[in-house]
């Protein structure tokens, strides 16, 4: 399993849950946090995402998304993180009698 | 909220990416759990691809059935603790808990006692700390080396010496004889262990002809009549009894056998034409050799 084997797969998770509805952007944006972008984003990203949020006038887990993409996620952001989104929604949908922290 | 859906891309990129195996798969997606849960036309279909396939594997479970019939399927919790397996993986997990969620068994659905038990995760990017106690170190047993790479060799050696000995002594045996290096007795030991003699006719194997001897029950022979006085010079003590005669016989054979060997040739003639070594009136002439 190598690096980027496992960056498309997250990028597929991420997706298809996004797709899926099985989370919301505001469910990835509870896992990664402003403090995980801030630290785990490039700086040429940080600054699109606040230019496009500048030019909307708001800042939104859905505008985040567009530019924080989960292909962007998987690149940059921490696997576990991602996980631990997915893992979450998981419990939500039931399929664990998962204790979400 | 597509759960199925989400599920179907998700075990399918894994597969796709090697992210995960059909192993993987059919550790949660086990047979047991294939039996209840997927329909009779499905198993038809999979019992045609493994009777038809050369290797049956989970790789051809997993085509065969495909992933989208697996995750309508199958559980979904079932599902679920399959890609918790592999997500964990992917992150280097090393526990249960990944810090969110732990997976216990799901209340609503009626087949969790099928759900496999999660095999141990192998932590490709944490490792576990697995004390490593050293054992002591115990002092090696010490095996006498052989001295000889052959040590029947030895035993064979020295009955050859004994002969040559002997043969020297009678005056039958050569100064050459006596100082040759010996010859190897290897084939010699594998002709009488493999008993391929045993299985062949033994005019067919060997020059020799049956030995008196093989006839211990018969009238015994005395070997001193026998062998007139060329062996007068080892000639054993008499027999206490007839059932000692046998073992005389033995004794000699196994003390200078080449001098009873070429007594014995000297006798084939008598010996063939002897009435008493006739056992059966059947003729061999045509059989076919």
């Amino acid at each position: 399993m190598t690096k980027d084997q496992r960056q498309q797969w997250f990028a597929r998770v991420m997706e298809s849950g996004l797709e899926n509805q099985v989370f919301a952007p505001s469910d990835v944006l509870a896992h990664a946090t402003p403090d995980v972008l801030a630290n785990n984003l490039p700086p040429d990203l940080l600054s699109k995402v606040l230019t496009a949020s500048l030019a909307a006038g708001s800042m939104t887990p859905e505008r985040v998304l567009e530019t924080i993409t989960p292909d962007v996620m998987s690149r940059h952001l921490p696997h576990d993180v991602l996980w631990a989104c997915i893992a979450a929604a998981a419990a939500r949908a039931g399929v664990t009698n998962a204790v979400v922290s | 909220m597509n759960l199925k859906g989400f599920f179907v891309t998700a075990l399918s990129s894994a597969l796709e990416l090697d992210i995960a195996t059909p192993d993987d798969v059919l550790r949660h997606v086990t047979p047991d759990v294939l039996s209840i849960h997927l329909p009779r036309p499905l198993w038809a279909r999979l019992l045609t691809a493994c009777l038809g396939a050369p290797r049956v594997d989970a790789q051809l479970v997993v085509e065969t059935v495909g992933v989208p019939n697996l995750c309508e399927h199958v559980p979904q919790p079932i599902i679920w603790a399959c890609l918790q397996e592999i997500g964990r993986r992917a992150i280097g997990a090393d526990g249960e808990s990944d810090g969110v969620v732990a997976l216990v068994h799901d209340r609503k659905a009626p087949s969790a006692p099928l759900i496999a038990p999660s095999p141990p995760i192998v932590a490709t990017g944490t490792p576990v700390a697995t004390p490593v106690i050293a054992a002591p170190a115990l002092p090696a047993p010490t095996i006498p080396r052989p001295t000889t790479a052959n040590p029947l060799g030895d035993l064979v050696n020295e009955l050859e010496h004994d002969q040559d000995r002997d043969r020297s002594a009678t005056g039958n045996g050569t100064a050459g004889n006596a100082s040759r290096a010996r010859t190897p007795t290897s084939q010699r030991f594998r002709q009488s262990q493999t008993g391929i003699g045993r299985l062949a006719p033994t005019s067919l194997t060997s020059p020799r002809r049956p030995q008196a001897a093989a006839s211990p029950s018969a009238t015994p022979v005395s070997l001193p009549s026998v062998l007139g006085g060329r062996s007068s010079d080892k000639t054993p003590p008499p027999p206490a009894d007839p059932a000692d005669t046998f073992e005389v016989v033995t004794e000699m054979g196994k003390d200078d056998w080449k001098n009873a060997l070429a007594v014995e040739d000297e006798q084939l003639v008598d010996w063939q034409a002897s009435d008493e070594t006739i056992t059966t009136a059947d003729d061999f002439t045509g059989r076919k050799r």
